[in-house]
């Protein structure tokens, strides 16, 4: 049985609680980043929980504009972006500069990938580039209405447990499993729920000993920085704008226990 | 009312008159061969272009420990005996070499300067082979002749945005604004031993036609190879799946780094194209030729070496061919399919729902 | 810390991470990326279970099967875009002639007493009412109806992930001309209206076949200009054949040139591709995502919002300066003449040796914002610059007449032939993109470059034909 409609008792299942605020995002408590791959329901999802009516439609490629809405819940504000979908966060092209600074710098207090449930396997590969930048995410495992038509079963509890971050089921489409995702979410951002992101297993012993070494200097100079593996190996793919963050001292400014609403100012993000 | 002049040309003439502006439009625009881009060719500084090319080739010498004098940069620029004379006397004058007993060696400030002329170089090579879809052979004609008058701020903008290239399309170095290299690694190729397997770190660009040939018999940088026999003009070597003879002349345009842990790849590789529809098979890897964008797409698509991978449906024209990886179709061009390789599991039991 | 000891341990750490990168070796980034999908496809291995069949996707296969079939395929495909095409124009029809009947005999006349009853100067009544508002009322009436009926069956059809199979049924035809498969979309989506073709070019990510679609995309006849052809082949050819077989001549020249302009764009495509384009990035790629019922409702509101309203928007505000443009030319005098008449008595000549005339370019150049005002532009300059009496609306204030054989008289009177009528078929095909879209290129190519090629090219080409349609027609003709 889907765990999705069984919810009509659980406490968070209550509409009330849930106020959209489509445009008027003013004095957010919390920021949430929308992240995952073109065509999995970014936009839908969004659209569900701000109120607004981003574009959507079964063609990726189709969010070309970044978008932000708002809503409150359980009376705290939050802001929500959607980024522009990308299959990686490792190449150089805009649209993954984007979607990658804004999870780095612009530290969004929850990222959401949004995955599609028919085809894990792809969408994991960004979850898990995703998690190694941030330590805080929630999955939205959505298009569960189509794994379900063909019958795909996903066990949702290894899942969580392999990615160390709330797994949560839905059909966006239907409207299905948003309260669950707004809980989820409130949790990550408020630490009721500490995430323990997955970290790549499988490198080979030399890049790990390349990212080890640059690490150690950069914990060094940049005392407190939450992902220093991963900035080392950006720095390593020669990755521009780590290095000039590095160069300029903003990547000092990046603080695991802070979170960086005050932050934006350094952001392009218009794509 | 007056009938303008322009009414009263016989409508024959009129049309040739019509085909000549239209050949001349051609003529003046046509890129590469036309007057404007002739006019763009000739604004390049021909004294400048000599001295810069001269010291690239002093510090090849050097970091080929080769002995160079006026006779060897005569012949490598194409220049005759007086002009390569003149050429040392200025290059002398600006400090940049030092010549002794006709040897010809840079010095400090003219080595600084070759490297930043050589990084310049790489730079826009490995831009041209990654972000442009210009033909393998024409990267290195197209920026010996960029490498003259780009700006070192362009170059270091376009390098920022490939994200700082160490490595340019033919396997060297690219040197650090600072003029920082790495040692040269690997041997060349003739001088490996029987038995001895490796991959191809370089293959000398220079002269072009023996790099063409390379090429076009489908060598390239990260191509592991395995020499199976030497007799005395004569190398034979294995690279993927396919037997090579060179002379060593040839041979020594490829330069190996040595494997030693890593057993040699014996097996030959098939094709994606070669798969029949409804067949599955596991991915191997992309060719090295697939570059930049297009092989990030794929990658990003989930072809990467050991998912699999199943031809599904011919488009109503037959290509592309729509292929099932990782839960996803995509469409694939018969000529990237080409690029792709996969292993051909030993039995073939596709379970299709038909 | 001082800031200087600072600066130099920070770039310590750069070229550190540059002397491992050498040794990393040329294969590092490819290697990063394997190890994810390593660990992505282990995780995926303890966590998803296929039970029985695929299901829906077995569906999928199925019906993939028939629409991309070798017989089938492309048949589906004309038959599905026919019908788009159908209902768009015959389903226009009817709310146009009531828009246009409102705002333009209604409301036009309403606006002008009430300009007159406070006295307006008549200068000022001219300019906001026939000038300004007169086209905009234009725009509206002609160029609403059909979008908000072509934008949301088009958006319906790629929503339900119709259209990827479509480009990839006709990626080869594109791949010849060097362009990209989905350029069949942009192409179809231009038919509608070439602002929303090029956005439409935003699914083509490889960057080089992107910049072909855009730039070849006013080679779709847009909305704006069926009515002009369909106008213009009435009065010329179907006059030159039997009657029994006007109407069916007359569809067949617009179809005709609609098809023209197929092949025009793509042998430019291919032309580009070969020369100015050549070194541009090209990468392809093309997912065929699952079928999934569109939902009809939100589908209309988003495609209403998006690209009707959006384009109908561009569009309204370019008409606006540009109505005023063409009431001033026709009523500023210089001597006996006005602007307007100064400039076709001197355009002429050139004009008629490409076969059309001074009007004809007149028209062009001030109704640049949008091609539905060019038959209402040509009209009012006929008039103008005939001195016919008794047509028309008076000078600057563009018209249209509810009978074809009216407007043929005009036109005849205007000195028109055939060739005349021919040409002009072939200028509406091909000549620059309207402003608006020509703004679009700009927003999206975001280069000055490309966005003068798109806007020239297609006006050469237009003289370059009309030209050699007419040279040989006068040999011919003698
Ligand atoms: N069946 C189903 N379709 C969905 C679901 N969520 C989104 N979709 C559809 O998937 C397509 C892509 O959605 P969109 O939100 O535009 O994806 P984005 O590219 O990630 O922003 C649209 O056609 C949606 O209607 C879902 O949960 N179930
Ligand atoms: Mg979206």
């Amino acid at each position: 049985m889907s765990p999705m409609n069984n919810c009509e008792t659980c406490p968070v299942h209550n509409k009330a609680n849930l106020i959209k605020l489509g445009l008027n995002m003013e004095q957010v408590d919390f920021v949430v980043a929308m992240a995952g791959n073109p065509n999995t329901g970014k936009s839908t999802v969004f659209n569900n929980l701000t109120g607004l009516r981003q574009h959507t439609g079964n063609w990726p490629g189709k969010t070309v504009s970044r978008a932000e809405g708002g809503y409150v819940y359980n009376e705290k504000r939050y802001k929500v972006v959607d980024l522009p979908g990308t299959y990686s966060l490792l190449s150089t092209s805009t649209d993954e500069e984007v979607a990658r600074n804004f999870i780095l710098f612009g530290q969004p207090d929850v990222t959401v990938i949004v995955v599609d449930a028919t085809r894990l396997e792809r969408n994991l590969n960004l979850t898990l580039q995703i998690l190694e930048i941030t330590d805080r995410a929630v999955l939205c495992l959505n298009l569960m209405d189509e794994a379900q038509r063909n019958n795909i079963e996903i066990d949702e509890r290894t899942l969580s447990k392999e990615l160390g971050i709330p797994v949560i089921p839905s059909a966006a489409r239907r409207k299905q499993g948003m309260n669950e995702l707004l809980n989820a979410i409130e949790e990550v951002a408020t630490g009721k729920f500490v995430c323990r992101p997955h970290r790549i297993k499988s490198r080979s012993s030399k890049i790990n000993h390349a990212i080890a070494e640059i690490a150690a200097k950069l914990e060094a100079q940049f005392p407190g920085l939450p992902n220093t593996n991963w900035v080392a190996l950006r720095l390593l793919e020669g990755d521009n704008s780590i290095i000039e963050a590095v160069r300029s001292g903003e990547l000092g400014h990046i603080n695991a226990s802070e979170s960086g609403k005050i932050n934006t100012g350094v952001l392009t993000i218009d794509a | 009312m007056k009938i303008p002049f322009i009414l009263e040309i016989q409508p024959g003439a009129m049309l040739i008159i019509g085909l000549l502006l239209m050949l001349l439009m051609f003529w003046i625009f046509w890129p590469k061969r036309g007057l404007l881009a002739l006019l763009s060719k000739l604004k390049i500084n021909n004294q400048r272009v000599h001295l810069e090319d001269a010291l690239k080739f002093l510090f090849d010498c050097e970091y080929k420990n080769t002995i160079c004098n006026v006779n060897s940069i005569a012949g490598n620029l194409n220049i005759n005996m007086e002009q390569a004379s003149r050429l040392v006397e200025r290059l002398i004058s600006m400090g940049l070499i030092t010549m002794n007993d006709e040897a010809i060696r840079l010095t400090d400030t003219g080595r600084s300067n070759s490297l930043r002329v050589i990084r310049v170089h790489r730079v826009w090579e490995k831009y041209l082979a990654d972000e442009t879809s210009m033909a393998p052979a024409d990267w290195h004609n197209e920026a010996d002749r960029l490498e003259h008058f780009v700006t070192v701020e362009d170059t270091e903008k376009l390098a920022a945005q490939m994200g700082h290239p160490v490595y340019d399309p033919h396997g060297d170095p690219i040197p650090t604004i600072d003029g920082e290299l790495p040692s040269p690694k690997g041997k060349p190729l003739n001088q490996m031993k029987a038995g001895e397997s490796g991959v191809i770190i370089h293959i000398e660009d220079e002269p072009k036609y023996i790099y063409e040939q390379l090429v076009v018999q489908g060598l390239y940088p990260g191509m592991q190879v395995y020499v199976i026999h030497v007799i005395e003009n004569k190398i034979t070597f294995a690279a993927n799946g396919e037997e090579y003879t060179f002379t060593p002349l040839f041979a020594a345009h490829l330069t190996v780094e040595l494997l030693s842990d890593k057993a040699p790849e014996k097996q030959k590789h098939d094709l994606l194209s070669s798969l029949s529809m409804g067949e599955e098979a596991e991915i191997a890897g992309i060719s090295p030729h697939c570059r930049g964008q297009q092989r990030r797409r794929l990658m990003d698509l989930g072809i990467v070496p050991g998912s699999l991978i199943a031809a599904e449906i011919k488009s109503a024209s037959g290509d592309p061919v729509g292929y099932r990886v990782m839960g996803t179709t995509i469409g694939i061009r018969k000529q990237q399919a080409e690029q792709i390789f996969i292993h051909r599991k030993k039995e073939n039991h596709y379970e299709s729902n038909e | 810390m001082d800031p200087l000891n600072t600066d130099l341990k920070k770039e310590q750490i750069l070229s550190a991470a540059n002397t491992i990168r050498w040794d990393l070796g040329m294969d590092f980034h490819d290697t990063v990326i394997e190890s994810i999908y390593e660990d992505a496809s282990r995780i995926a291995r303890k966590s998803v279970k296929q039970k029985g069949d695929k299901g829906a996707y077995s569906m999928d296969l199925k019906i993939d099967r028939i629409v991309t079939s070798k017989w089938l395929g492309f048949p589906l495909m004309f038959v599905m875009l026919a019908v788009v095409f159908w209902l768009t124009i015959a389903g226009a029809n009817y709310p146009s002639a009531m828009l246009s009947a409102f705002l333009i005999d209604y409301l036009h006349p309403v606006l002008n007493h009430a300009a007159a009853s406070i006295q307006m100067p008549w200068w000022l009544a001219g300019v906001l009412i026939d000038g300004a508002y007169l086209s905009m009322a234009w725009v509206i009436s002609v160029m609403l109806p059909p979008m908000a009926i072509f934008f949301p069956l088009f958006t319906l059809l790629e929503d339900l992930g119709y259209l990827p199979r479509v480009a990839f049924n006709m990626d080869s035809l594109f791949r010849k001309a060097g362009a990209h498969g989905k350029q069949a979309l942009s192409m179809s989506m231009g038919f509608g209206c070439n602002a929303a073709g090029v956005i439409a070019a935003r699914v083509i990510d490889s960057p080089r076949e992107r910049l072909i679609a855009i730039i070849t995309n006013n080679f779709s006849l847009c909305n704006g200009r069926w009515p002009t052809q369909i106008l213009i082949a009435t009065i010329f050819i179907g006059s030159v054949v039997p009657a029994q077989i006007a109407g069916l001549a007359s569809a067949g020249a617009v179809v005709f040139v609609a098809v023209l302009g197929i092949v025009f764009s793509l042998v430019v495509s291919w032309g580009l591709s070969k020369s100015v384009l050549r070194g541009e990035a090209s990468a392809f790629s093309l997912e065929l995502p699952p079928y999934r019922p569109p939902r009809i409702l939100q589908t209309i509101y988003t495609s209403m919002i998006d690209r009707t309203i959006f384009v109908l928007w561009r569009a309204i505000v370019f008409a606006i300066p540009a109505g005023i443009v063409i009431w001033l030319v026709a009523n500023i005098h210089i001597g006996d003449l006005s602007i307007a008449q100064h400039f076709i008595d001197w355009s002429n000549p050139f004009a008629l040796v490409f076969g059309l005339n001074g009007v004809i370019l007149l028209a062009y150049i001030i109704a640049i914002p949008a091609n539905e005002i060019v038959i209402p532009t040509i009209l009012m300059l006929t008039v103008l610059n005939s001195g016919l009496s008794g047509m028309g609306a008076g000078s600057g204030v563009m018209f249209e007449l509810d009978s074809t054989a009216d407007t043929a008289s005009i036109l005849h009177a205007g000195g028109w032939t055939l060739l005349t009528g021919v040409n002009l078929m072939l200028f509406s095909l091909l000549h620059n993109p309207c402003s608006t879209t020509i703004y679009t290129i700009y927003k999206e190519t975001n280069s000055v470059k490309w966005t003068v090629i798109s806007t020239f090219l297609p006006i050469l080409l237009g003289l370059a034909v009309c030209f050699f349609t007419t040279q040989i027609w006068f040999m011919i003709m003698g």
